[in-house]
């Protein structure tokens, strides 16, 4: 406690009293600690955007790996904090050249000799000049413990301009192409005003557009069959005249640098009455193309030359690549098919067999151009609409490499689609775009932690050090990763390895520290950067591992062994990945649950861990994990938005969310099981890809009736339009739009809400419990039921 | 579903900026394509939510585990049920939905009220907008801004007025872009620059189809009025020849 006090400065302070719950929690009985760590947990998210599996950590390493679930955290670097006002000047940095850790609320300060010394190295510092002034009353923000999470201004005045650079498919049905031009007119609208545009188009041909002012539109025209080097590109634009300074890590400002970029880059109130006239002018690519064949569609090289143009021109500043197609690439470097109909794109059968002739090559084409880009500080966006598949497995390293979105639609002239795309330009609460660039998180741990790994939209920038782990999860070997284009929500999965021996005694000051820093391209060019620092406690995990247990953030574990899973799932065999999800669930359960030795009755878990199996239950069945039943596309796009999402969405992810609705009371959640589908019931089911609306049976008959127009029926009227309501808050906010499903009993699409659901009914057993319970599922599947008495068995076996 | 939700079009009235609608998705092109929000609905989603529809039931106790039927919470609610109308769950014929005063369910009716709000039919004067109430004040204010601007920019933007004159008079627009229209140029002459810029976007998202070509010319009058050296609002009794005309109208 004393030290604690001393960090944290007055004990008491209602701005530390959740550290402080959790001091209490440690030294108190637990009466009842659910609810208090529940509120830590929560408090901390809202705080620092930071959830933790352990919320107290194990303090050897032996006993952390016994833990199963690794120490890791969701952090979402720019979690949208209304009540914090950024401070408009430069972070104190540790002087050990190999530690600049920022200083923060945990390090300890001597107000007198000013000097402060570093939590994480323990590097004694001299405060700069402009700190002469502080004392214990005096504190500068960083000290102060409501600001564990910090944001500051470092650059101010103008920077270059964001950069949106539209690479448009023009081999479209006209009914689409039509929408995609109105939707890119309109974008106009939505972006910043001084933002800079510029427009390539693409079919068997692609054309760079020169965008003037003149009325006269001029464009360079590329095969779209042989790949070209950022240099051939530039030379070809005329973009490499001689002498322009290209340094890294700097926007080039040079003044003649505008002139150079002006042709293909404009800002967008100036050349909005243009490219307004150019965009509504394009055509369908007018290449013929003859029955059974499909249109030849350059997708590599048109990638190719955006991402060259902003090499050469704007390196390291924000800017989006954003690819519209509308069908797979079929020639050139990244083709993904033939051209012949007949032969049809390739499926998880044929990439399984083998048979997929063009994948391997397509993807290390778009392999090498994501990393370009990554390097270059750039993202690619891909909006793909077709009823077929447009190659997303092959081109999904664009996005996921980039920090870029990725949105699968059926076609261009959708609500799906355009107002998705009306989202990528969103504002916050704040009134600012919910779009950030050119982020680097730096990752700093006690001596008592390593680093292991990151999953979410991010490149290593291969910074080695003594806090990386040798051991990797995910992407490892560095502690410092880019994210090139990023939002309030996107959120990374960050892995840490306890390092201190066994047997050796709690880490001094009983507690460990993490800091995260992002440095970012705000949306108002500023340069900012975000710095959250936190604390956990140590405890010995073998006197101490109720501690640990009560501590345990089940939701954030599954979401982190989920991403573990779903990122082996990209490179290893399906089954492979769920045995090992279930060798883990299995170990878990023999470490913290109480049973007896060989008495599957007898298996308990504590409240802590108790929602923990269904999670993994539900995720062993979603798209994450099973390819059936779903294109290799379809699998890139679930897994694409499954790795960058905040805890929330995720979970809704992995075990969707059921509410019921009827004449007995308010809305509530129900269990994900067939037995809460009762015919007096609507549910609404959000899978986040998906919001479906069912009418139970009953309620069914009496809409076909029509209850809802009669007077004396009002209430059903009312009954029928809550789920409604619901479903358009939702739809309201959810980015991407999600498809919206309105059926009922019976009703073939009633099968998202029949294929999520726990079959606790089946045809097999239906008649043990009786008809009134809910409804049967026609399916082989394992039930939850089955599931856990498995577990349980696995888990007491003296055996394993 | 497409009848439960607001179809945009005629007698939206104009609450604030935008007129809140939701329209049925495109279910030709698209799966079970979502509803389409107007702007003005998106812009007001960022609020608080009614329902934060994230909960989940407490999980039952492992020896239990969920869903193990027969749940005595949902034998409860079929005898409940069953209570209230004895044939609910039988074989047909149905009996009918239980009956119950208005506001039976007061969690359904406070909800209602927020999506009806605001959408009230709109008198037929009120629609019917001559076309030189807007265009006019459009006119005089490119004439206030020629000296300034580029002259390829000015013709630029008079071309797109007369677009939209001829779109106008042909009849070609419908109610509530017309009805938006005369807002913004109100908002254009009582100098709300931000104003007139949001009915703009919301125009732009709302209507694309029908305003994209001509309504880009009026968005960029909006910014060169916005930089002309007398449009502070603080500055608009100095008497500048650029503000003149825009004042004359009330």
């Amino acid at each position: 406690m004393l030290l604690i006090s001393h960090a944290y400065g007055p004990p008491e302070s209602p701005a530390c009293s959740d550290k402080v719950i959790l001091e209490h929690l440690q030294l108190q009985s637990f009466c009842s600690p659910m609810a208090t760590y529940l509120e830590f947990i929560q408090q901390n998210e809202e705080r620092d955007g930071v959830r933790f599996s352990w919320n107290v950590w194990p303090s050897s390493r032996l006993e952390a790996t016994r833990m199963v679930v690794p120490l890791a955290c969701l952090l979402t670097p720019l979690k949208e904090r209304l009540d914090l006002p950024p401070v408009q000047y430069e972070p104190v940095l540790c002087s050990r050249p190999t530690c600049k850790a920022v200083l923060n609320p945990l390090c300890q300060v001597d107000y007198r000799a000013k000097l402060w010394a570093c939590n994480f190295c323990f590097q004694r510092n001299q405060f700069p000049p402009a700190y002469a002034g502080i004392s214990e009353v005096n504190q500068p923000a960083e000290l102060m413990p409501q600001f564990s999470t910090i944001e500051y201004i470092v650059q101010r005045g103008p920077q270059t301009p964001l950069i949106f650079l539209y690479v448009v498919d023009t081999c479209l049905e006209e009914e689409d192409l039509q929408a995609l031009k109105e939707s890119l007119q309109m974008s106009l609208s939505l972006l910043p005003a001084d933002a800079l545009v510029g427009l390539i188009t693409f079919g068997r041909m692609v054309q760079v557009h020169e965008l003037s002012c003149e009325g006269i539109s001029k464009s360079y025209v590329f095969r779209g069959t042989k790949d070209l080097t950022a240099k051939q590109i530039q030379d070809m634009l005329g973009l490499s005249r001689p002498a322009v300074p290209i340094q890294q890590g700097r926007p080039l400002q040079t003044p003649e640098q505008p002139v150079i970029s002006s042709r293909f880059l404009q800002p967008v109130h100036k050349i909005d009455m243009n490219l307004t006239d150019l965009l509504g002018e394009l055509q369908r690519d007018p290449w013929p193309v003859t029955q059974g064949k499909r249109p030849l569609r350059s997708t590599g090289v048109a990638l190719s030359i955006a991402v060259g143009l902003l090499e050469g021109t704007f390196p390291n500043t924000g800017a989006r690549i954003m690819l519209f197609t509308g069908g797979p690439p079929t020639q050139g470097p990244g083709m993904v098919v033939g051209d012949e109909l007949k032969t049809p794109i390739r499926s998880w059968h044929d990439i399984e067999k083998d048979n997929a002739r063009f994948m391997k090559k397509a993807t290390k084409h778009f392999e090498t151009l994501a990393n370009r880009t990554a390097a270059n500080g750039h993202c690619i966006d891909i909006y793909a609409c077709a009823l077929d598949q447009t190659g997303l497995l092959e081109m999904k390293c664009c996005a996921n490499l980039t920090g870029g979105h990725m949105v699968m639609g059926d076609s261009f002239n959708t609500s799906l689609f355009k107002q998705t795309f009306q989202r990528v330009f969103n504002k916050g609460l704040n009134g600012e775009f919910r779009m950030a660039f050119g982020a680097s998180l730096d990752v700093k741990t006690s001596r008592e932690l390593k680093i292991a790994g990151a999953i979410g939209p991010c490149i290593s920038l291969n910074a080695k050090g003594p806090c990386v782990s040798e051991n990797e999860l995910g992407i490892g070997g560095t502690s410092q990763w880019k994210i090139c284009s990023l939002d309030p929500s996107t959120t990374l999965a960050i892995y840490f390895e306890v390092v201190n021996q066994h047997n050796a005694p709690i880490p001094q000051g009983g507690r460990g520290a993490v800091q995260f820093v992002t440095q970012y391209q705000h949306s108002s060019t500023q340069k900012r950067i975000r710095v959250t620092t936190i604390a956990r406690n140590w405890a010995d995990a073998q006197s101490q591992l109720q501690h640990i247990e009560a501590a345990f953030d089940q939701e954030a574990a599954a979401v982190l062994m989920a991403r573990l899973g779903v990122y082996r799932a990209e490179s290893e065999e399906g089954p492979d990945v769920l045995r090992w999800l279930d060798r883990q669930l299995i170990r878990l359960c023999q470490k913290f649950g109480q049973y007896n030795k060989d008495d599957p009755n007898s298996f308990r878990l504590s409240e802590s861990f108790s929602l923990y199996p269904q999670f993994m239950f539900h995720l062993r069945r979603s798209p994450f994990l099973q390819v059936f039943n779903n294109s290799p596309d379809e699998s890139s796009y679930y897994r694409h938005h499954f790795a960058r999402q905040d805890l929330t969405q995720s979970l809704i992810m992995i075990q969707p969310i059921l509410y019921a609705y009827s004449f007995h009371g308010p809305p509530e959640p129900v269990l994900l099981d067939s037995s809460s589908i009762l015919p007096d019931r609507i549910l609404l089911m959000d899978t986040f890809f998906q919001i479906v609306i069912y009418l139970g049976e009953t309620i069914a008959q009496w809409q076909k009736a029509g209850y809802q127009d009669m007077p004396e029926y009002e209430n059903f009227k009312h009954l029928l339009q809550a789920p409604l309501d619901d479903a358009q808050e939702i739809l309201q906010t959810r980015f991407p739009m999600p498809r919206y499903i309105h059926t009922e009993h019976g009703g073939s699409q009633a099968r998202f809400l029949l294929s999520k659901v726990n079959p606790s009914q089946t045809h097999n057993n239906l008649y043990a419990w009786g008809q009134e319970s809910g409804a049967p599922i026609l399916t082989d599947d394992v039930s939850l039921q089955v599931f856990m008495d498995h577990l349980k068995k696995l888990a007491v076996s003296s055996a394993s | 579903m497409a009848e439960l939700y607001v179809k945009p079009g005629e007698g939206a009235r104009v609450v604030g900026l935008t007129v809140p609608f939701a329209a049925a998705g495109n279910q030709e092109r698209g799966w079970n394509d979502p509803p389409q929000f107007s702007y003005g609905l998106q812009a007001q989603a960022g609020g608080p939510r009614r329902t934060p529809l994230t909960r989940r039931p407490p999980p039952s106790p492992v020896g239990a585990p969920p869903g193990a039927p027969p749940d005595p919470a949902n034998a409860h609610a079929a005898s409940t049920a069953l209570h209230h109308s004895p044939a609910l769950l039988g074989p047909p014929p149905l009996g009918p939905p239980p009956l119950g005063p208005v506001g039976h369910a007061p969690w359904v009716e406070s909800r209602r009220l927020s999506t009806a709000a605001g959408l009230e039919e709109c008198s037929p004067e009120e629609c019917s907008v001559p076309a030189n109430v807007v265009l006019t004040p459009l006119r005089e204010a490119l004439d206030a801004c020629c000296p300034t601007v580029q002259k390829q920019v000015c013709d630029d933007i008079g071309r797109r007025l007369t677009v939209l004159g001829d779109a106008w008079a042909q009849g070609k627009l419908s109610t509530p872009v017309r009805k938006r229209m005369s807002l913004l140029v109100q908002e254009l002459q009582q100098q709300h620059w931000d104003t007139a810029d949001e009915i703009h976007r919301s125009l732009m998202v709302d209507h694309v189809n029908e305003v994209s070509q001509w309504l880009v010319g009026v968005k960029r009058l909006i910014a060169e009025m916005r930089s002309l050296p007398a449009a502070e609002p603080a500055a608009v009794t100095d008497g500048s020849t650029e503000a003149g005309p825009i004042q004359e109208d009330p």
